[in-house]
């Protein structure tokens, strides 16, 4: 049984233009049974977009999506909870009449649950959601969604504007609810969340997918090797044209290559040149999102050095 | 059990395999001791806020190395024999690798053989303090 058969939510060749505008580029992915899917990009790289194509809330130019193993359908929406990033509450509504129209919506409302996320997020039941602050907002958004003990759970940016505990707690939330085999994909900009929570990973850059996989085996996969040279980096013919090597930043005295795959192949090939040091170091997810997304931000980092 | 086990998700170093490490670490430690009960997948996925699969695969790798039993339905334990010294190997060979990189990077940057035998007596002085080879050094 491979990978597309075990999906739960699998997206294939999603593309979106807003105008002239490329949203969504040709973006591929499939989340197993239980797993936490972790969306990261940078503002406007096409996390949202990609939410509301394979909801059906936006028409996807081309592309095809399964939730549940189906395509859209209507009683896919019985087991799927979606967060969007705005609030979509009523204003003149309160958190209780929130909830009764979700107990009416939703067969698999669970009474006793919504309690202990209205006692969890602290929020009274009675406020208006137009008198709710933002972070309560979303806390009262995501009341309503994991209250329905939801199979599949789509949320966009869903600790924004909450407090660290809060967002603690969206953290345990989605836990919870992998470890009763729910599947979970959301979005954040908060890339410490994704490294925590998440078990796979996409990075979305400019509508494009450009690095996804398990979050360990990025890790383990990916390293940087570091190395000195005196006076200055020589020109190491070859090096950039690898293709395990995904970036080189060369810095005066200092070179460091971002590597995927076999580390120390790369690491030898420095040391030829020899070099006054050279390391190996292992990379985080921010790493990996650095090297991935962009030249903007590698070269303000690359300055740092 | 749980107060035992922390993780860095920040660091490089995949989850994973900072629990199977740890676990390990208790186990030849005799913090955890044969035939103990591990928490639940869940239990301990929910304690450490880390993915459940990330859990699962760490008890599927001490499984693999004979630290642990899974009985399905009643949970996971610590191994009744050999599961101490199998644990402490592994450690040995952690402690090995990180002193094979720190010499590594000692002759990267130039220091000769007499120069990392200096610092590294220097350090086993330090925490070996009645070591043969103190005692000899100091004769000299």
């Amino acid at each position: 049984m491979n990978a597309t058969d075990m999906a739960v939510i699998s997206v294939k060749n999603l593309s979106k233009r807003y105008g002239r505008i490329i949203a969504a580029s040709d973006v591929t992915f499939d989340i197993p049974k239980g797993s936490i899917f972790g969306l990261l990009g940078t503002n406007g790289a096409g996390k949202t977009t990609t939410f509301k194509c394979m909801l059906g809330l936006a028409r996807a130019d081309s592309g095809m999506v399964l939730l549940g193993g189906a395509p859209l359908r209507p009683k896919t929406f019985e087991e799927l909870s979606y967060v969007p990033e705005t609030s979509a509450l009523y204003d003149w509504m309160t958190g209780r009449d929130h909830l009764e129209f979700t107990r009416r919506a939703f067969r698999r409302y669970a009474a006793g649950r919504a309690r202990e996320l209205l006692e969890l997020f602290g929020l009274d039941p009675m406020r208006k959601a137009g008198k709710l602050s933002k972070g309560q907002q979303s806390a009262l958004a995501l009341t309503m969604a994991f209250s329905i003990r939801p199979r599949m759970l789509v949320l966009d940016e869903p600790s924004s504007g909450l407090d660290p505990l809060h967002q603690r707690h969206v953290l345990d939330l989605m836990i919870d609810a992998a470890a009763g085999g729910a599947t979970v994909l959301f979005s954040s900009h908060q890339i410490g969340q994704v490294e925590r929570a998440a078990d796979h990973v996409a990075i979305l850059h400019q509508g494009k997918i450009v690095v996804q996989g398990e979050v360990d085996q990025l890790k383990a996969s990916e390293k940087i090797v570091e190395a000195t040279f005196d006076p200055h980096v020589p020109a190491l013919d070859g090096l950039d044209a690898d293709p395990n090597v995904r970036r080189v930043m060369r810095n005066g005295r200092m070179i460091r290559a971002f590597v995927r795959g076999n580390a120390d192949e790369v690491a030898r090939r420095i040391n030829v040149a020899s070099p006054t040091s050279i390391r190996v170091l292992d990379q985080n997810l921010e790493d990996i999102f650095v090297a991935a997304v962009g030249a903007q931000a590698s070269s303000a980092a690359g300055r740092e050095v | 059990m749980p107060a035992i086990l922390t993780v860095d998700p920040r660091s490089g170093v995949p989850i994973y395999h900072q629990i199977v490490e740890q676990v390990k670490r208790s186990v030849a430690l005799g913090v955890l001791e044969p035939g103990e009960q591990l928490p639940t997948v869940k239990q301990l996925a929910t304690d450490l806020t880390v993915n459940p699969n990330t859990v699962a695969r760490a008890y599927r790798d001490l499984e693999r190395d004979r630290v642990i039993d899974t009985a399905p339905g009643r949970g996971s334990f610590v191994r009744d024999t050999g599961t101490a010294g199998r644990a402490k190997q592994t450690l040995t060979d952690v402690t090995g690798a990180a002193l094979n990189e720190a010499v590594r990077e000692a002759k990267s940057i130039g220091l000769d053989r007499n120069e990392v035998s200096d610092i590294f007596s220097g350090i086993l002085d330090r925490w070996y303090s009645t070591s043969p080879g103190a005692e000899a050094r100091k004769q000299q």
